[in-house]
């Protein structure tokens, strides 16, 4: 094998010669890009009542239930929904709210959480959870998407995935019409390292973009729900605004 | 075995039959032809009825293709942004030149993370490099996850698209597939039931197996951060569960900033799927203490794109983001299906890229399986000019055939020569009109079409009729016109 080093020099050096039009310096660039075409719909033009109704449709359609509340009513809705889950054993991420730590005193005999705040709470643990309850950072209502940045309230990564039921608690002034509103949304986007020191600190470095329950269509395009991530999405929405 | 297809045809384009051979073998077998047309009729109607719902559709493609020309005008300056944004995030960069350095990194990555199994996300890239029977040959066992490649896997079956890969195999080949390789004597052909099969027959991978292997949809140079695009939640098991990953991307796959996402990701799910978006999108940019790998390597992919990036026309075949409209919307795929492309990358898109990357003596069929009807271009999110790039392969092809010893007095050759002689001068064109109508009079029967051509013309005429030419060319026709008017 040759040196790596190499060839990235030679790969650079063929980019380079093919590109005889490249941008000089850096702020070349940032005009060059400044001066592309977006004559797309950016701002969404709903009121704010629409903007959640076409969330909670579009949210109906991916086979996700979706519940209404206002702030007042929310721990008695995770309680009913978890009720109505059938299932005992929760995982919820170690910035949840206590109002939400639905416990047995509530209504539901048996009820058990583990609050995930990292090692030693392994992946084998997460993957015995029945079911999971988190916050989200934003909905995007034109596709019915659910923004996950992994804050404390959001959990790590896995927590969302491996449990078979999610309940998602989305607040109304969480939710966007449009898909660029999210990202204008984004000034400090979630992809920046702590340790990159010219970029501010505390933006978080991963993001999921949900849309409805895990699915396939591999098999003669039937569409299939839940092959490896949750098999069923509840979402609650509180209205905030 | 299932074959799909009752005989096989390489992917590999060294050894490949010809494109029009290897249809004639899938033109020869109904359920496969069936089998694809259904797939493609389901995933047509749901994408018309999107595309139609969203009122800014040509502005996002044109934003969409003006992103990518900017990208690809910048290349190095953007990948150079990117590597350093991904190490200084805690990840690793590598470069590979060609597929054969590219597998020996991975290979070298995998030994020093002690490991001998490694599950997998689809990624064609990695089929490009033929990297499953590398890393098998060297000791290494590949588990691939996506439901469509572990059909494909286990059945010892090849891709035949790029997005939904075994759409040429039914369900009662799937349930025949996992009945035979899961010991699931019972299951019937339910897709839910063939789907829950391969959850069960996949969790315990996705809990031991501490490697995987990724390609990624997108890389984003202003944050370092890779993306991923997928339906089934195996995408993020494989990001979040093992120790060590490696994400295998092509080099062309860069986007200057974080929000010009929100054009390519409003594109990608409706031109490929049929769908509002995706169920899952994961964004991860180097590693993240207390989730996921804390082993993250990035493997940018040359092979070949850097020379296509060095050519005005065909530049814009490096837009492509892999959504498989083209080969969707294709009458020629249609019919054949996949496999008859002989390359990983089949359809319109497949036709473009694979003689491009796999140098041009190894494709010389491809660029003539199309008939330029234009659906690829008008269906492309990134208005990628498909039909302009097959003519100019075209071109390349027939240079470089006519520079071929022996060739000079090839007929077809000889043909345009004279041609070319008779057609430069007015007086030269007239007399072969006339000479023309002469002559085809011999073949032009009585419904006014030529039905069968002699020697070279034979050619033309066992595939297709030919109309008959008129008594009148349009300028006899126009001067008698003219003359009756006074």
């Amino acid at each position: 094998m040759k040196q790596p080093v190499q060839s990235r020099q030679r790969i650079l050096d063929r980019i380079r010669a093919a590109t005889p039009t490249a941008a000089k310096d850096a702020s070349q660039l940032a005009d060059s890009y400044a001066a592309l075409p977006r004559a797309y719909i950016r701002r969404g033009s709903l009121s704010a009542q629409a903007r959640v109704e076409l969330m909670i449709q579009r949210l109906r359609e991916y086979d996700a239930e979706v519940v209404e509340c206002t702030s007042a009513e929310l721990a008695d809705a995770i309680t009913t929904q978890l009720a109505a889950s059938g299932r005992h054993l929760f995982v919820a991420p170690s910035g949840t709210p206590n109002e939400w730590l639905v416990t047995s005193a509530w209504k539901i005999t048996g009820l058990e959480w583990t609050i995930d705040h990292g090692l030693p709470i392994d992946e084998h643990e997460i993957e015995k959870a029945e079911g999971v309850v988190t916050a989200a950072t934003c909905g995007i209502a034109d596709s019915g998407t659910i923004v996950l940045h992994h804050s404390a309230t959001e959990g790590r990564r896995v927590l969302t995935l491996l449990p078979d039921y999610y309940l998602c608690i989305l607040r109304s002034s969480q939710i966007v019409e449009t898909l660029p509103e999210y990202f204008s949304r984004c000034q400090q986007p979630p992809a920046l390292h702590p340790s990159d020191k010219d970029l501010s600190l505390g933006t978080p470095s991963l993001a999921t973009y949900i849309s409805g329950p895990s699915a396939t269509a591999d098999i003669e395009m039937t569409r299939i729900k839940g092959v490896h991530g949750p098999r069923i999405l509840v979402v609650i929405v509180v209205r905030d605004n | 075995m299932t074959h799909a297809g009752s005989a096989r045809v390489s992917l590999d384009p060294q050894f490949a039959p010809s494109f029009p051979q290897a249809a004639l073998i899938m033109l020869r077998n109904p359920q496969l032809r069936k089998n694809v047309a259904h797939a493609i009729d389901v995933i047509q109607a749901k994408r018309g009825k999107l595309v139609v719902e969203k009122t800014d559709w040509q502005e996002l493609r044109s934003a969409a293709s003006a992103i990518r020309f900017h990208v690809l005008d910048n290349l190095g300056a953007y990948l150079e942004q990117f590597e350093s944004r991904c190490i200084a995030a805690g990840g690793h960069v590598h470069w590979a030149s060609d597929a054969a350095q590219a597998r020996q990194i991975i290979l070298d990555l995998l030994r020093q993370a002690n490991a001998s199994e490694v599950i997998k996300i689809k990624t064609m890239t990695s089929a490009e490099i033929q990297l499953n029977p590398f890393l098998q040959a060297a000791g290494v066992s590949v588990y691939e996850t996506d439901l469509a490649e572990i059909i494909l896997q286990l059945g010892d079956e090849d891709p035949s698209h790029i997005v939904v890969p075994a759409l040429h195999i039914n369900r009662s080949q799937v349930r025949e597939i996992f009945a035979r390789t899961m010991g699931l004597k019972n299951l019937s052909d339910d897709p839910k039931e063939l789907t829950n099969a391969a959850r069960t027959y996949l969790r315990q991978k996705f809990l031991t197996v501490p490697t995987a292997i990724s390609g990624a949809n997108f890389l984003i140079a202003e944050t370092g951060t890779v993306a991923v695009v997928e339906s089934e939640g195996n995408g993020r098991m494989c990001l979040t569960l093992p120790r060590t990953l490696i994400s295998l991307v092509g080099i062309e796959k860069v986007l200057p900033r974080f929000q010009d996402l929100e054009v390519m990701l409003q594109l990608l799910a409706r031109s490929a799927v049929g769908e509002r978006m995706n169920p899952y999108t994961s964004l991860w940019s180097g590693v993240t203490p207390g989730d996921g790998p804390q082993n993250f390597h990035v493997v940018l992919l040359d092979n070949g794109r850097s020379s296509i990036l060095a050519k005005t026309k065909e530049r814009q075949t490096l837009k492509c983001i892999r959504c498989a409209a083209c080969m969707n919307t294709c009458p020629v795929y249609r019919q054949t299906g996949g496999h008859a492309y002989g390359s990983v990358y089949p359809g319109p898109i497949g036709a473009i890229l694979t003689p491009q990357l796999m140098q041009l003596k190894h494709a010389q069929t491809l660029p003539y399986a199309s008939s330029l009807c234009g659906a690829c271009y008008e269906v492309c999110p990134v208005k990628i000019n498909i039909p302009e790039v097959l003519l100019e392969l075209r071109a390349q092809v027939v240079n470089q055939e006519r520079r071929q010893a022996g060739r000079f007095f090839d007929l077809m050759y000889l043909g345009l020569r004279v041609a070319n002689l008779i057609f430069a001068t007015a007086w030269g064109f007239h007399a072969a009109q006339r000479m023309g109508r002469i002559g085809s009079r011999f073949f032009t029967r009585k419904d006014g079409w030529i039905h069968s051509l002699p020697s070279i013309g034979a050619k033309w005429t066992q595939t297709r009729d030919l109309r008959g030419l008129p008594k009148q060319t349009f300028h006899q026709w126009w001067a008698e016109r003219v003359k009756g008017e006074k």
